[in-house]
């Protein structure tokens, strides 16, 4: 079993396939402990007690010494580890301190200005070991800076033993444990077949193949669809699904007007055109990536400064209906597709920017390495972890999360597995030879983005010029009566002049502060010369095991598949991740094309066809629909992988098209309607609350792009969102910190970005409530719709209230509604003059109150549960 | 296990833990989605505490100074460290020589537990707390080792102990938040708000800030701008148009849990600023917990509003304390006391409170930081203080489950490194969860294939010894 044999001592010390299972004199950090302590061994019923458990660690951590670990012939490889991990950070490609290279054999052989720093067979007469068993490396004083730690005595000892044994040099990176053919027969795990259209009883219900499916699996468990929704119902639920905000009075009655057969359609084609889809759909993705604009670690949370870039990336793609195979690609290696990035300085094109700005798609997750205290070796490697689960969570589909640690306990990714797949984004990502964020950046900018900077920044560069000539006249008595010495030194040696220049030298980097450089690029690219990469035995950061090369999953290795084949496409880049988008995206990958298409559905539908979104794996579960699933797959990348025309075929399927009424016996039949007998009535998400508000209350400013907006934390702690000129701009232009969220969105489950976000939750719970009905912001935008209101229907009251409807409901009122409307207006207005009364307003307290009765109708509305959500 | 087993094994299930979260785990055949609520929970087995008070020590109080005596340190005093402490600085410039504390150390109580002199009135309850000297974390920064306390990761991206709290036992009080978090007016502490996430879990779970001024939560009060009988009539129109729009739509369970969330919003109204007023607290009790007094009034009104808050059925309640007031770079001495000052007699007002009031058996109080102190001094100069930590440091609980008066676990002999019984943060974290009745293998969420928990897949242990 697992190689691993527990018979005797000697044996155990040896481990099995997963590596050593116990480590003297360790037993916290013990795979053996773990094993009996999580319960997943001895399988079956019989658990070990928790004093047995006990006896078996008090065992490893007193009995089992380290001395007791026979001395195995340390290989080159452990120690290119080791001083991957302790060394290169001085001695390695980048900084060659002491003249030293310590990556190869040849270069270690070579050595620095000391002399070669090792001499086979000769550890004491060895640089390389003396240096570190004398404590002069890593020296302790900048140890830290360089977020270095010390090595282990185990590793010290390792780096004695290589070198006794005449320093041997590297093996070839051995291949991994193959997966069995049984392993690969799971569905998900196969490229998806074209399956046949099924034939339905009432074929008159069927629109496109989608309906076949659906109505196949219904009519086999004698159900069918509901009647089909309301032309208004329809109207609001496809205009907030396919742009997140709500059809205006106009466009209301436009398709009421519109009696032709194909007035929905020719809508639905109005809004995939609409720039607005891509900013709703564009949301969807950010979600799958865990955008955020701060770097979301610690209270500073500083903010990404150009991430925006990435958001408007993923706009533009969407609306330009970006075939989603050339999506992914520019997303997982833009900067490998060509490299005219290195050349460009001025002049650069919106389609570059963009390309690289598509790498962002991987810079995503909380980066603590700013700081050197924070950007230590394990840390670095979370970051890839995080990156790899962004990755495969969305893309993918794929959990290789727990692969991190051990081999996958129900798909066949074995752990190796798992950092063949890190290490494809580690030469981008190298944790021995890492880049913190602000060395992410490139200068590339439009023109016309440089000209706006530069004539902002031209006034302030006067101002400097202007400071900078003040100074220089109070410094030059000094100049002439000690010449020889820099300003700063002359500022040193008489108080007297420091004193002088002080205020000026504040004036100076206060405006030097304000002085803004044109946008940069936030990107991931790779290091010229990539480290070698480890298996860590337990996801340990120096828990050092076999070396790895890069790779994908072995259980995709499939004759119908095109393998994963790295080729650099041009020097100073691996071609890794390049590899990888080209592997994900042949027509025929068994995930890819599922994945999205289930995606779509999901946030069309209401739940996955597969619902369990990010996991098509053994533990996933599995779809409702298989045949659907694979129909649309196909049906994708028949399409060019355009993501429109699925949206299309979707929304104008009868499925969507039905009631969300649902009857007892439905309930009781399918509670989660599974089967797609209704449609789902569901709450909106944060964002499309937020940016419907606007619409209804006549305040959204449509522009598009760009820098977000501010948000203003109050003294209350609110978090809410700057106005522009124009008003307020949609929620996916707020700026999204992660310390910081708009209270009113998180409210209402806007993702934390932990890493990222691949379904959203829709709580109902009281802070919502407290938020819109007592917020500044519901009211605020409720009194800026009666005001709206009142400009159109002018005293009409009952005109006011269908107003309201057709804009907050995208429905008139009925005959009662209007008349509850008009009591509670009437009632409302009574209420007013006396709290008017009391404050010393010139505007006319008749017309404020007929206003602000109406805003609280507005409010009431707003609140209401038809508002917030979509039938 | 087989599909029909998988059935019985839920129809068993009497008021089941997690029935739901269980049953995507396991029945990949059920397509019910799990459903999350903060109603009560049975725990695992039978708790020894029902409410949590965490009194997080932001900064990293100094074991030696505190907790932890170290005489070797005073005759090792001015010697150079070795290699390894010299590493464990984080400015290798900075790191001094073994320093001893300047802070005298007396035995206290029946018990006998020595503690410093910076700490006189929480001298006088040795004897209900268990102090745990040999906890170790992973790493030596705060951010990361707050993330290591609070959700077992050095990450950014899990949920807090509290959420994970909130998931597994609901609460008792459905007109108050389930995890209360009490942070300080003067500032958010390191990590801010990721403190008390819900991460992935959902988002129901994750803590509420209780403000200690003004209206407790955001936006609890009607806008002032609104006469009352307007918001009065207001919400009478809202109640009309909800009913008739869930009347319309029956068999749509969001629409009645979403008419709940407005109605629970109107009670939380009352109940939260019930909850805090301590106006209605007697003098003596006001006194006691040091309301009366500048340097106490800010931290004592925390305490005993979460007194207040566990006395309501409240599940887990967290007070932070300024940004990093144990945070003791420089001059030490001065710096302890000056945190010590604030919550030393707060701190043992709430515990005397609790006991007074027969809340002890069913509170668990929990006091520490997110590691310790270096025993060389940092900085050189007239004052010089310790720098961060984590390879040996103190903590302590209190109440409901704890055996009081007892020391677990020690340092090596100048309080460097835990040495014997070493607690990790794991084992923290179970032997937390195990007083409220939960298992820490078993309070499991499960995300993308994996079994989340809160240590997350590390080997832990409950401290018995330190159970009553």
């Amino acid at each position: 079993m697992g190689k691993l044999d527990l018979r005797n001592p000697d044996a155990i010390l040896k481990g099995g396939a997963s590596g050593p299972v116990v480590m003297p004199g360790a037993s916290t950090t013990s795979l053996l402990i773990d094993k009996v302590v999580t319960q997943q061994m001895p399988p079956g019923k019989t658990k070990l007690t928790a004093a047995e458990i006990d006896q078996i660690r008090v065992w490893i951590d007193k009995s089992l010494t380290p001395a007791a670990v026979e001395a195995a012939a340390v290989t080159e490889n452990e120690v290119r580890a080791i001083l991957q991990a302790r060394c290169v950070v001085c001695h390695g490609s980048g900084e060659r301190s002491g003249g030293l290279d310590l990556r190869t054999a040849a270069s270690r052989l070579k050595g620095g200005k000391s002399g070669p720093a090792l001499v086979p067979g000769k550890p004491e007469e060895s640089l390389l070991y003396r240096k570190i068993v004398d404590g002069k490396m890593p020296p302790a004083a900048e140890a830290k800076l360089l977020a270095v730690e010390l090595p282990t005595a185990g590793e010290t000892e390792k780096i004695r033993a290589w070198i006794a044994t005449g320093a041997p040099g590297p093996a070839a990176v051995p291949a991994g444990l193959a997966v069995t053919a049984k392993d690969r027969e799971f569905w998900s795990f196969q490229p998806p077949s074209r399956p046949t259209v099924p034939t339905v009883k009432d074929n008159s219900k069927v629109r496109n193949p989608i309906d076949a499916f659906v109505l196949a699996k219904l009519e086999a468990k004698g159900l069918t669809y509901s009647p089909r929704a309301n032309r208004l119902t329809l109207l609001r639920r496809v205009y907030l699904d396919l742009t997140g905000i709500p059809p205006t009075p106009a466009q209301i009655d436009d398709y009421l007007k519109d009696q032709s057969p194909d007035a929905y359609e020719r809508t639905v084609e109005q809004l995939l055109a609409s720039p607005h889809y891509g900013e709703r759909w564009g949301q969807h993705w950010l979600d799958m990536a865990g955008y955020s604009d701060s770097e979301g670690f610690g209270q500073d949370d500083g903010v990404r400064r150009y991430a925006w870039r990435y958001r408007d990336y993923v706009i533009r793609a969407l609306n330009a209906d970006k075939p989603y195979d050339r999506f992914l690609q520019e997303q997982i290696a833009g900067d490998e597709l060509s490299d005219d990035w290195k050349k460009a300085k001025s002049g650069a094109t919106q389609e570059l920017i963009d390309r690289m700005a598509a790498t962002g798609f991987l810079r995503t997750v909380p980066d603590p390495t700013d700081s050197f205290e924070r950007g230590l070796i394990a840390e670095r490697m979370n970051i890839v972890a995080e990156e790899v689960e962004v990755l495969s969570s969305s893309v993918m589909g794929l959990t290789v999360g727990c692969a991190r640690c051990h081999n996958h306990k129900y798909d066949p990714i074995p752990q190796r597995d798992y950092y063949r797949l890190s290490a494809i984004l580690e030469t981008a990502y190298d944790p021995y030879e890492w880049r913190s964020p602000n060395k992410r950046e490139l200068d590339l900018a439009l023109d016309a983005e440089r000209k706006v900077v530069e004539e902002a920044n031209k006034p302030l560069q006067a101002q400097i010029k202007k400071l900078e000539a003040d100074l220089s006249k109070v410094i030059a008595p000094f100049r002439e009566k000690t010449p020889g010495l820099k300003d700063e030194e002359l500022e040193k040696k008489f108080p007297e002049l420091e004193l002088q220049a002080q205020s000026l030298h504040k004036q100076l980097d206060e405006v030097k502060e304000k002085v803004k450089p044109a946008p940069n690029v936030r990107v991931l690219t790779d290091n010229a010369e990539p480290s070698q990469f480890y298996l860590l035995r337990r996801g340990d950061p120096v828990g050092f095991g076999e070396p790895v090369d890069s790779g994908v999953p072995l259980l995709f290795q499939n004759a119908a598949l095109k393998p994963y084949q790295p080729v650099a496409p041009f020097a100073g880049t691996s071609g890794r991740r390049l590899a990888l988008a080209q592997w994900l995206t042949q027509p025929n990958h068994p995930l890819t094309a599922r994945v999205a298409v289930n995606q779509l559905w999901m946030r069309h539908f209401g739940r996955g066809i597969v619902p369990t979104v990010a996991n098509f794996g053994r533990s996933g579960m599995p779809p409702t629909h298989p045949e659907l699933l694979d129909w649309l797959a196909t049906e994708f990348v028949e399409r060019g992988w355009s993501l429109k025309s699925m949206h299309r075929l979707m929304v104008t399927s009868e499925a969507y098209r039905q009631s969300s009424n649902v009857s007892e016996a439905l309930t009781a039949a399918d509670p989660d309607n599974a089967l797609l007998a209704r449609m789902s009535l569901r709450r909106m998400d944060a964002e499309t609350l937020f940016d419907s508000m606007l619409t209804a209350s006549g305040r959204l400013d449509p522009t598009l792009f760009g820098t977000p907006t501010e948000v203003d934390v109050r003294p209350d702690k609110e978090v809410t969102v700057n106005a522009t000129a124009a008003g307020f701009r949609r929620s996916i232009y707020v700026l999204h910190r992660r310390q910081t969220p708009m209270s009113l969105l998180d409210a209402f489950d806007q993702p934390a970005m932990t890493p990222n976000c691949t379904e959203r939750r829709r709580s109902n719970v009281a802070t919502q409530a407290l938020h819109m009905m007592n917020g500044s912001m519901a009211w605020d935008l409720a009194k800026f719709m009666a005001g709206r209101v009142i400009d159109e229907a002018e005293g009409d009251r009952a005109k006011q209230i269908e107003l309201v409807y057709l804009r907050a409901y995208a429905r008139r009122p009925s005959e009662d509604e209007v008349r509850t409307g008009l009591q509670a207006i009437t009632d409302f207005r009574k209420q007013w003059p006396a709290r008017l009364n009391t404050d010393n307003a010139e505007a006319p307290r008749t017309w404020q109150g007929e206003w602000l009765a109406l805003a609280n109708y507005c409010h009431a509305i707003l609140n209401s549960a038809e508002f917030s959500f979509v039938d | 296990m087989a599909k029909s087993s998988r059935r019985d094994f839920f129809s068993t299930m009497v008021d089941g833990f997690h029935g739901a979260a269980l049953a995507s785990l396991l029945g990949s055949d059920l397509y019910a989605a799990p459903t999350f609520d903060l109603k009560p929970k049975s725990p695992q087995f039978k708790p020894r505490a029902k409410s949590v008070i965490h009194l997080f020590m932001n900064g990293g109080p100094s074991q030696v100074d505190l907790f932890d005596p170290k005489p070797m340190l005073t005759k090792m005093a001015g010697k150079t460290p070795s290699r390894e402490l010299a590493f464990a600085i984080s400015n290798g410039k900075e790191a001094g020589t073994l320093m001893p504390s300047p802070f005298e150390f007396k035995q206290h109580g029946q018990s006998g537990i020595q503690l410093s002199e910076a700490m006189p009135h929480l001298a006088t309850c040795v004897d209900d707390i268990a102090v745990i000297r040999s906890m170790y974390g992973e790493h030596a920064n705060h951010e990361p080792a707050l993330f290591l306390m609070h959700t077992g990761r050095t990450i950014a991206t899990r949920p807090s102990i509290g959420a994970w709290v909130s998931y597994g036992l609901g609460t008792e009080n459905q007109n108050l938040p389930a995890y209360v978090v009490l942070d300080d007016p003067k500032g958010l502490p390191i990590n801010g708000i990721s403190n008390w996430q819900s991460a992935w879990l959902p988002p129901i779970y994750q803590g509420t800030r209780f403000r200690a001024e003004g209206p407790p939560v955001l936006n609890l009060q009607p806008r002032a701008e609104i006469p009352t009988p307007l918001v009065e009539a207001e919400r009478s129109l809202l109640r009309k148009l909800d009913a008739a729009h869930r009347d319309a739509r029956p068999y749509q369970p969001d629409l009645d849990a979403r008419i709940s969330s407005y109605e629970l919003a109107a009670r939380m109204q009352l109940a939260a600023s019930d909850a805090l007023d301590v106006n209605t607290e007697t003098e003596a009790t006001r006194e006691a917990y040091g309301l009366n007094e500048p340097a106490t009034a800010s931290y004592g009104k925390r305490c005993l509003m979460a007194r207040r808050l566990v006395e309501r059925g409240v599940r887990f309640v967290q007070l932070y304390i300024e940004t990093q007031i144990f945070d003791t770079h420089g001059d030490l001495k001065a710096g302890l006391n000056y945190a010590c000052t604030k919550t030393d007699k707060p701190v043992a007002a709430l515990l005397k409170d609790l006991k007074q009031r027969g809340l002890m058996d069913s509170t668990l109080v929990v006091w520490g930081g997110e590691f310790g102190r270096l025993p060389i001094s940092q900085g050189g100069g007239k004052d010089p203080g310790r720098d961060h930590g984590p390879n040996g440091f103190s903590v302590w609980m209190a109440g409901g489950g704890v055996k009081g008066g007892c020391v677990h676990g020690a340092t090596d002999e100048i309080g460097f490194k835990a040495e014997e019984n070493k607690v990790s943060v794991h084992d923290f974290h179970a032997t937390l969860l195990h007083l409220l009745g939960l298992n820490y293998r078993d309070l499991a969420y499960e995300r993308a294939g994996l079994k989340e928990r809160l240590t997350d897949q590390f080997p832990a242990r409950v401290v018995s010894e330190i159970l009553a």
